[in-house]
């Protein structure tokens, strides 16, 4: 599966992204994923990704990303604040399982 | 009622602030900076070489400065003449957002700029182009005619006032006549007002934002967005990017003046308050100063989390990336850590900005990648001045002391709720 992370440059969710590959290497799932800066969003969806999930520190901007992404007919969602950390990735994972349902 | 008041604050402040800063003309101002970063980064770089911080008897320096001129070329095609990339990038961006052709909104943009200043000629070169208004002189025309330019452009095409091709012309070839209406609206309107009737945009406009200019530069200047962004960032929302949509131009006008400084030889610096003094002196691990917040948790930590948390955070907070640490302890919404947080990078700022403005440190004018540890961002931005290594110390040990008393409040907090659910 190829999940998309959105933050402000792409450096933040670089950090979680390790996290989530971690906890799902634990239920055994393949996992690749990529994190962008938010003005890399539009021309990134072209790439065929299945789920996009959006920092919370960029909430403001969830919006805008979240009709791009409809635009492409990807699934996307935001991260909770108390999973974007290198300690969240249960909670990431479970956030993932959720938007692809 | 505290719970009341910050959702209070978030619906009526911050959030419309924030979508506020996501204006699509704002958007396309910002990243039309931003793209332009590689260009001041790199060639700012040939100001240090030009000027090398090495004693003055050394050969290599001796060699520096008589080739200086030689040296400074790369700086002057880039850093020097940064508006006209920055109108370049505008352009594009604003183009872009309207669906509109990005690569004619951008190329409309740098005409009209060029458009502003008059050619001189000189026997030997013939025409020459004066740079003077291409570099900080130049960014908030640049701003401006980008911005009317690309409006232009768009309205021409969205009324449909183009010269459209049938449907068997290749794209490419249709694109190219759509934009002959807009660009001819562009150039005749810039042409009329920087020939015809005379008028020096630059000069005008410079009159105009001169006491924003002064503003910004001032202590006081510093202290509202350093405390803006620490704000944003206690509601999880990324300070940096939204309070820097409308701060960036004018710290991008500082280094850019400081650097022209720089390359003429002059001793003092024009500007106490480009980006790198807050990137390498006041935002010290990321915003909120948060490196001697880490720093203090390692050390005195007890609980579980905290220890664990300060173990995975130290080696981003080092390359000034916190995230992990505002939304992982977290300091969002907390009323304990958002007390230190928005205190420390105000008394970080007053004491780096003092340090500054009486000459104890060299103002900034190298921009050095914003990922570095700070006492050798500190060091380059500085073009090579040690002091500032030692302002960069003297801050996070400021900033210890803020955050420790918190910290092991919070601390004792962590402790109390893994002890009852153990």
């Amino acid at each position: 599966m190829k999940v998309l992370f959105v933050c402000s440059g792409g450096m933040s969710s670089a950090i979680v992204v390790n996290a989530l590959k971690k906890e799902a290497e634990k239920h055994s799932q393949d996992l690749e994923v990529k994190a962008v800066g938010s003005s890399e969003v539009v021309s990134e969806l072209e790439n065929k990704w299945d789920v996009v999930m959006v920092a919370p520190q960029i909430k403001h901007r969830f919006d805008n990303i979240k009709k791009v992404a409809d635009e492409f007919g990807t699934p996307c969602g935001p991260i909770p604040p108390q999973a974007y950390t290198p300690l969240g990735g249960p909670e990431l994972f479970k956030t993932l399982k959720e938007l692809i349902k | 009622m505290m719970k009341k008041f910050t959702e209070f604050l978030e619906k009526k402040v911050t959030d419309p602030m924030a979508r506020l800063a996501e204006q699509r003309h704002l958007l396309a101002i910002r990243d039309g900076v931003i793209s332009s970063l590689p260009f001041i980064i790199v060639g700012s770089f040939f100001l240090i070489i030009a000027f090398p911080p090495l004693p003055e008897t050394w050969m290599i320096t001796q060699w520096a400065v008589d080739h200086a001129a030689e040296i400074l070329i790369p700086y002057r095609m880039t850093m020097f003449i940064m508006s006209l990339y920055v109108a370049f990038g505008i352009g594009y961006n604003l183009a872009q957002s309207y669906k509109v052709d990005p690569l004619s909104g951008a190329q409309i943009a740098v005409a009209s700029l060029l458009l502003t200043i008059t050619p001189s000629v000189i026997e030997e070169l013939g025409f020459v182009l004066p740079m003077q208004y291409l570099g900080g002189n130049g960014l908030f025309v640049a701003i401006i005619v980008s911005i009317l330019s690309v409006e232009i452009f768009r309205i021409c095409k969205q009324k449909e006032i183009t010269i459209t091709l049938p449907d068997a012309v290749p794209a490419s070839v249709s694109r190219s006549f759509e934009a002959l209406i807009p660009v001819a609206i562009v150039m005749i309107l810039m042409t009329i007002i920087t020939v015809i009737m005379g008028i020096n945009l630059h000069a005008l406009v410079e009159k105009l934002v001169t006491p924003l200019v002064t503003a910004g530069d001032s202590l006081f200047g510093v202290l509202v967005p350093v405390f803006l962004i620490t704000f944003f960032w206690s509601f999880g929302i990324h300070g940096v990017s939204v309070v820097g949509s409308v701060a960036r131009p004018l710290w991008e006008v500082y280094l850019l003046k400081n650097g022209e400084a720089v390359a003429s030889g002059a001793s003092k610096l024009p500007h106490i308050a480009p980006e790198p003094l807050y990137q390498w002196f006041i935002w010290i691990g990321g915003s909120g100063a948060t490196l001697g917040l880490v720093i203090v948790m390692l050390i005195f930590a007890r609980s579980k989390y905290l220890k664990n948390l300060g173990k995975t955070v130290i080696t981003p907070s080092i390359f000034n990336i916190n995230e992990p640490v505002i939304f992982g302890l977290p300091i969002v919404l907390n009323p304990i850590l958002i007390i230190p947080f928005i205190i420390t990078p105000l008394v970080t700022a007053t004491v780096a900005y003092i340090s500054t403005s009486i000459g104890l440190v060299t103002p900034t004018f190298v921009k050095a990648p914003w990922t570095l540890p700070a006492p050798i961002g500190a060091f380059l931005a500085t073009g090579g001045d040690w002091r500032s290594i030692i302002l960069v110390f003297v801050n996070i040990a400021i900033s210890m002391v803020i955050y420790l008393p918190f910290l092991k409040l919070y601390d004792k907090k962590m402790l109390a709720m893994e002890q009852e659910n153990a």
